[in-house]
């Protein structure tokens, strides 16, 4: 089996040949090729080369299209501020001062900000990958992109104190992040991730979840699906065990757990969704080759009987992580068969 | 009447609480009063509820604001503060400028006492420390959402005491610190959430 055929016989809890393994490597793979973080989040072309060389390097089953959070806020227009060896952050939101998301044009994903270098990226990655390794691009949920255009505290306030002008500044998050995914899998991607840590149960209820979350990622997943998607994966930071439950309704093909959530748990919860995850971020950095094996040994077993697993962090593998810490996780995956 | 206080705290209903607060005062409840036995018990109800498995930064910014909103009628600037105990500097280190958690452990200090010295985001160490010696604080809060900034973290602890401020506790907390342990991160201690870093604050004092 190839890359992309192992992780969809995994997602669809079909034996693949063995357990895939996808790290999330994004802005490590500037590190790793001595690139400015800041140039590697700006330019497609070196974007991909660093992720073909990570790719050569690690010899996992996918690479990431993926930038930051703030592709979408910037090319809605907000300012960012940019850093040599650091992701960007906002410095001015789009929405702020009360600005009205029903004033805002929906960005052009091939004119607007960094997303034409994003879908250039996916191009030239699938262009060297073709349908052997899978190629993941990336867009924010609805909660998170509403929480990029305004501020997080404002977003959460206006939640509570103004409920009709949220429910349009996620129905305007929606349509950026509709017409950004479909474009990327025009562009090369197999798939567009969603990335929607402002979702986590830890920032809001899941009964919020629920009301204003759900139906928006339904229709996100529901609009991937027809452009071609080839699996609906949703990243949702923290102990999102609560929401779980709401997953399948929404479309959700592969969900990621962090390291904060039991995989029986989350196995329990859901027991026709593939899941990923879930070593801890941080032990990439601090802990030793050994102790990730280790961990991903364990994980590897307890997915064992019920499959519908593929190995990874719980989270981004942070840029600085030791690079014998990633082979150590796909060693092991690779040795699992 | 501080019955329906409590509940518009827990509710988050800052215009509410802020009608209850008035009434009790109108009644000659006293301010201290009012703050033990309305904002206080609120803050513990809702500490009592936010376990590690179920917190939510919502539901505590939203009590939060009402609660500040209290301490606003209570207190207004042309009155001197209430008398509260102690200083915590807190802030999110340079290169992080995620802020939401930092600003929750701010209201949750105020409202059960403490006076609070926020530095902001992108917040170089060295200020930190100064504020922290200016203010004689009894801890200072970091917060750090991303991984990046634990090199700086890891300099605190040695800083305070190369300055003689080595009895000024570090705790730190946010998605990337809570993921590893104080010893490593050289900090007294890794605060979970808000409520967990009030704990041990609320414990060091004895």
């Amino acid at each position: 089996m190839n890359s992309v055929e192992r992780v969809k016989a995994a997602v669809a809890f079909q034996p693949p040949d063995r357990v895939p393994v996808i790290a999330q490597v994004f802005g490590h793979a500037a590190m790793l090729a001595r690139v400015p973080l800041s140039d590697y989040i700006r330019d497609g072309e070196l974007l991909a080369r660093c992720q073909l060389q990570a790719l050569q390097y690690y010899d996992y089953d996918a690479v990431f299209a993926l930038m930051d959070v703030n592709v979408e806020t910037e090319a809605a227009g907000s300012v960012l501020t940019y850093r040599s060896n650091q992701y960007p952050f906002v410095r001015s939101y789009a929405l702020a001062d009360g600005a009205n998301p029903d004033n805002l044009s929906i960005p052009d994903p091939w004119q607007a900000g960094r997303m034409p270098e994003l879908l250039k990226a996916a191009r030239i990655l699938r262009r060297e990958v073709g349908d052997d390794v899978l190629v993941i691009g990336c867009v924010l949920g609805p909660m998170t992109l509403a929480t990029q255009l305004l501020g997080i505290e404002t977003t959460l306030y206006q939640a509570i104190d103004e409920p009709e002008q949220f429910a349009r500044l996620l129905d305007f998050a929606v349509a950026v992040i509709t017409r950004f995914g479909i474009a990327q899998i025009e562009a090369g991607a197999h798939l567009p991730i969603v990335f929607d840590p402002s979702a986590s149960p830890e920032v809001i209820p899941a009964s919020f979840y629920r009301e204003w979350v759900l139906p928006r990622l339904e229709q996100i997943f529901t609009a991937f699906k027809q452009a071609g998607s080839a699996v609906n994966w949703l990243h949702t930071a923290g102990p999102v065990t609560p929401i779980l439950p709401f997953y399948p309704q929404a479309g959700v093909e592969l969900a990621n757990i962090d390291f904060s959530v039991h995989p029986l748990d989350a196995m329990r919860t859901l027991p026709r969704t593939s899941l990923n995850g879930n070593i801890k971020s941080l032990s990439f950095i601090e802990a030793t080759p050994e102790e990730i094996a280790d961990e991903a040994s364990r994980l590897l077993s307890l997915f064992a009987d019920r499959g519908g697993f593929v190995l990874s962090s719980g989270c981004e593998i942070p840029p600085e992580s030791k690079p014998e810490n990633i082979a150590a996780m796909v060693f092991a995956a690779r040795q699992d068969r | 009447m501080m019955d329906l206080l409590i509940k518009a705290l827990l509710d988050g209903d800052q215009a509410q609480a802020i009608i209850q607060a008035s009434k009790l005062r109108e009644a000659g409840v006293g301010r201290r009063q009012i703050i033990t036995d309305g904002v206080e018990a609120a803050m513990a109800q809702l500490d009592a509820k936010c376990t590690v498995e179920q917190f939510n930064l919502l539901e505590i910014m939203l009590c939060g604001r009402a609660a500040t909103g209290v301490m606003k009628v209570l207190y207004p600037p042309s009155t001197p503060p209430p008398q509260t105990k102690g200083a915590v500097v807190i802030g999110a280190l340079e290169g992080d400028v995620h802020d939401l958690g930092k600003n929750i452990f701010k209201m949750v200090l105020t409202a059960k006492g403490y006076r609070v010295v926020d530095r902001g985001k992108d917040c170089p160490v060295e200020r930190l420390i100064d504020t922290a010696e200016q203010e004689a604080a009894l801890a200072i809060g970091i917060s750090g959402l991303i991984t990046t900034v634990i090199p700086q973290v890891l300099q605190i602890k040695d800083k305070l005491v190369a300055r003689g401020l080595g009895h000024i506790k570090v705790i730190a907390g946010g998605a990337a610190l809570k993921q590893t342990l104080a010893q490593r991160l050289k900090v007294d201690f890794v605060a979970q959430n808000a409520f967990d870093g009030l704990h041990y604050l609320d414990q060091m004092r004895g």
